[in-house]
């Protein structure tokens, strides 16, 4: 990665906490692909995320590897004691 | 014996309304106590405060909660805390709360917290104003969350935060930000007062099961991390006499 598109990332996670409201995704700019990868809470949140970096991605094409969220009830218990 | 169950970073929002709701069908079965460890909401406006209240009202358990960080971002956190509050939701800032689960008392004490970093690695209250109120902000949670968890007259108690008190439990996360994620402040005030179990969130790429300093289990609920809806922790209730010799030992650090 050189210097410019670490900037790049660091510009795009901006946009994501302005406009997606996301903290906690992690951008990656390898030539001409932004990475996107961590957890969302539903498939419209990855959606807008992807729109999110778009907007500040200079015209490089998205990689959305965003998982959402699995909440499955809970099948057991741990017992601290 | 007390059955908790917890969550943190639910994130509610209008296009995602009753779906955590619909998870919950089980809970009033399977625990005593709901604790929800902040970041109801994505941005903190009052609206997403009312769709989470929804998610959480008559649940057939007490709900105790605390607020994260996201549900400070649009300045509406005393509604939020207010829609909450008339859903039946205990929201505590520095505060505490104790229940009667038949007749074992859970003392609860929590608050949002805040960063500043762990033991040899974190940020002082020195310099500028900006960074020593970012520090005092934290040392000012810490003191009300010790004093509180000192006073609960409870059998068990528990330490509800959003933030971290230990860095174990945000392994996974980059090492450059865990100053934003937690504090050893908090589990100090927790380490002191003996608490039985610390319960957070926040750190959505962080680790489940951790320990402060002086030995207290804690746990990182965020609803990223544990997978599930919640998290359901069953703790056996001390003796009196074991209870006293582990807050003598701790506080004689």
């Amino acid at each position: 990665m050189t210097g410019m598109s670490e900037y790049l990332a660091a510009h795009i996670q901006e946009r994501l906490a302005a406009d997606a409201y996301e903290l906690g995704i992690r951008v990656d700019v390898r030539g001409d692909v932004v990475h996107l990868r961590g957890e969302v809470m539903s498939e419209q949140r990855r959606r807008e995320a992807e729109e999110a970096a778009r907007a500040a991605a200079e015209g490089r094409e998205i990689c959305n590897e965003l998982h959402v969220v699995a909440v499955a009830e809970p099948e057991a218990e741990e017992r601290l004691s | 014996m007390i059955r908790v169950a917890a969550a943190g970073d639910l994130h509610v929002g209008p296009e995602v309304a009753g779906a955590y709701r619909a998870r919950l069908s089980a809970l009033a079965g399977q625990a005593d106590v709901f604790l929800v460890a902040g970041d109801l909401t994505r941005h903190g406006t009052a609206e997403e405060g009312r769709i989470a209240a929804g998610e959480l009202r008559d649940l057939g358990v007490p709900v105790i909660a605390v607020l994260g960080n996201h549900d400070y971002h649009s300045g509406a956190e005393e509604e939020i805390t207010g829609v909450l509050r008339d859903a039946g939701v205990t929201v505590l800032e520095g505060g505490g709360t104790v229940l009667d689960c038949t007749g074992t008392r859970l003392g609860i004490a929590g608050g949002k917290g805040f960063g500043g970093g762990f033991e040899g690695r974190c940020a002082s209250d020195f310099g500028e104003p900006e960074m020593k109120a970012f520090v005092r902000h934290t040392r000012d949670f810490a003191e009300r969350l010790g004093a509180c968890l000192q006073d609960l007259d409870a059998d068990v108690t528990v330490a509800l935060t959003h933030y971290s008190p230990s860095a174990d439990t945000l392994e996974g996360e980059p090492l450059e930000i865990y100053p934003f994620l937690g504090s050893y402040l908090l589990g100090e005030a927790i380490d002191a007062a003996g608490a039985d179990l610390a319960v957070h969130g926040h750190a959505h790429k962080g680790t489940e099961k951790g320990l402060t300093s002086g030995g207290v289990r804690v746990r990182n609920v965020a609803l990223p991390v544990i997978q599930h809806a919640y998290a359901l922790y069953r703790l056996d209730v001390p003796e009196a006499t074991f209870r006293r010799s582990v807050r003598e030992r701790v506080s004689a650090w």
